[in-house]
């Protein structure tokens, strides 16, 4: 008698430490942050025209390469001329580099912090951005223009 | 003398039309977008956004088009954002560009030139996932100070772009219906 209910109170307490591991395991899951793009190591580093023209000659290539299925897709320092620069309806900066022989470039939307840190650019000036790639350059029939690739998450390094 | 100044006219009158045709011709392209998508279930409510689109609308037929980078989506759970990502919601590493092409059917009501809000349908279709599906939506177009601000909300059916979820969570967490917001400011 004495020995069935030591074991049931040893199975009841693994259940109830089965079942708040579980729920810790989820909240952390369902709670885990952003990953913070600035922090994390760069995977590739190259000039805004190099981007342009890897896309241009190959987009399924340059999507395998850059994409990931989950949507950590690759951290790249782009360095080029700006074009312009904007605000978007988010607040954010929004930098354009383009090439002035290229037909495309990169829009960089910049973090909130880059966004209110960083001084008014000058057209024509060269920088470095870091930033996680979201989508690259083509040409799209129906808006009849080229697509600028694009990368947020982004601060000026250089 | 005489002839040569005549001609000269002309060459510039004739440059001047042609340039002003060109120009009536070209489309008016935005970046300044946000594109919404909510869900809501009893579960929770899931909101998503993206800033990063771009735009163009042809101001003489009404044509309009966007280009929709999906992994500009971002969430406020990265949890859910990698799931939005992943194969079996949007596959975005390979889909990563959504497409809206369509035309505002009763453009000629519209007035580009003066102030206004007008209501109007857009009818078109919608590339998701590499599935395609025709749409026929109401909207609203504002005209103020020459600043153009298109606006619509509609519901997408999740399934007829391939993405359905039989088990788990999602299916009781994610609406089958999910509610989509355009908005778009074009500067004439």
């Amino acid at each position: 008698m004495n020995k069935r209910k030591k074991i049931l109170r040893i199975a009841a307490i693994v259940v109830v430490a089965g079942l708040l591991i579980g729920a810790g395991i989820a909240y952390y899951m369902y709670n885990l942050p952003h990953r913070d793009v600035q922090s994390t190591p760069t995977d590739y580093k190259l000039t805004v025209s190099e981007l342009v023209s890897e896309y241009i000659t190959d987009m399924e290539t340059a999507n395998k390469k850059y994409l990931a299925e989950d949507g950590n897709s690759k951290i790249l320092e782009v360095t080029g001329v700006v074009l312009r620069s904007r605000t978007n309806m988010n607040n954010q900066r929004v930098i354009v580099l383009q090439n002035n022989e290229d037909p495309a470039g990169v829009n960089a939307t910049l973090t909130q912090l880059a966004s209110e840190q960083t001084p008014e650019l000058q057209a024509g000036q060269q920088i470095t951005v870091k930033g996680v790639i979201r989508s690259g350059v083509y040409y799209d029939e129906n808006l009849g223009m080229f697509i600028n690739a694009n990368i947020d998450n982004a601060a000026i390094i250089q | 003398m005489k002839i040569r100044t005549l001609k000269q006219t002309i060459l510039t009158f004739s440059i001047f039309l042609l340039s002003l045709n060109l120009f009536a011709q070209q489309r008016i392209t935005t970046t300044d977008t946000h594109i919404r998508f909510f869900s809501s279930t009893p579960a929770e409510d899931i909101e998503s956004n993206n800033f990063a689109s771009t735009g163009t609308l042809n101001p003489q037929t009404g044509e309009v088009a966007f280009s929709v980078p999906m992994q500009s989506f971002e969430f406020e759970k990265s949890l859910m954002q990698r799931h939005f990502n992943q194969r079996r919601f949007l596959h975005t590493s390979e889909h990563p560009i959504a497409q809206l092409v369509g035309k505002v059917e009763n453009f000629d009501n519209v007035d580009l030139s003066k102030n206004g809000l007008y209501d109007v349908t857009v009818i078109g279709e919608m590339t998701i996932k590499g599935e395609t599906n025709s749409f026929k939506e109401p909207g609203t177009i504002k005209v103020e100070n020459g600043k153009i601000t298109a606006n619509t909300k509609f519901f997408i059916t999740l399934a007829d772009y391939g993405i359905t979820f039989s088990r788990g969570k999602p299916s009781s967490n994610i609406a089958d219906k999910v509610e989509v917001t355009v908005l778009a400011e074009f500067a004439k």
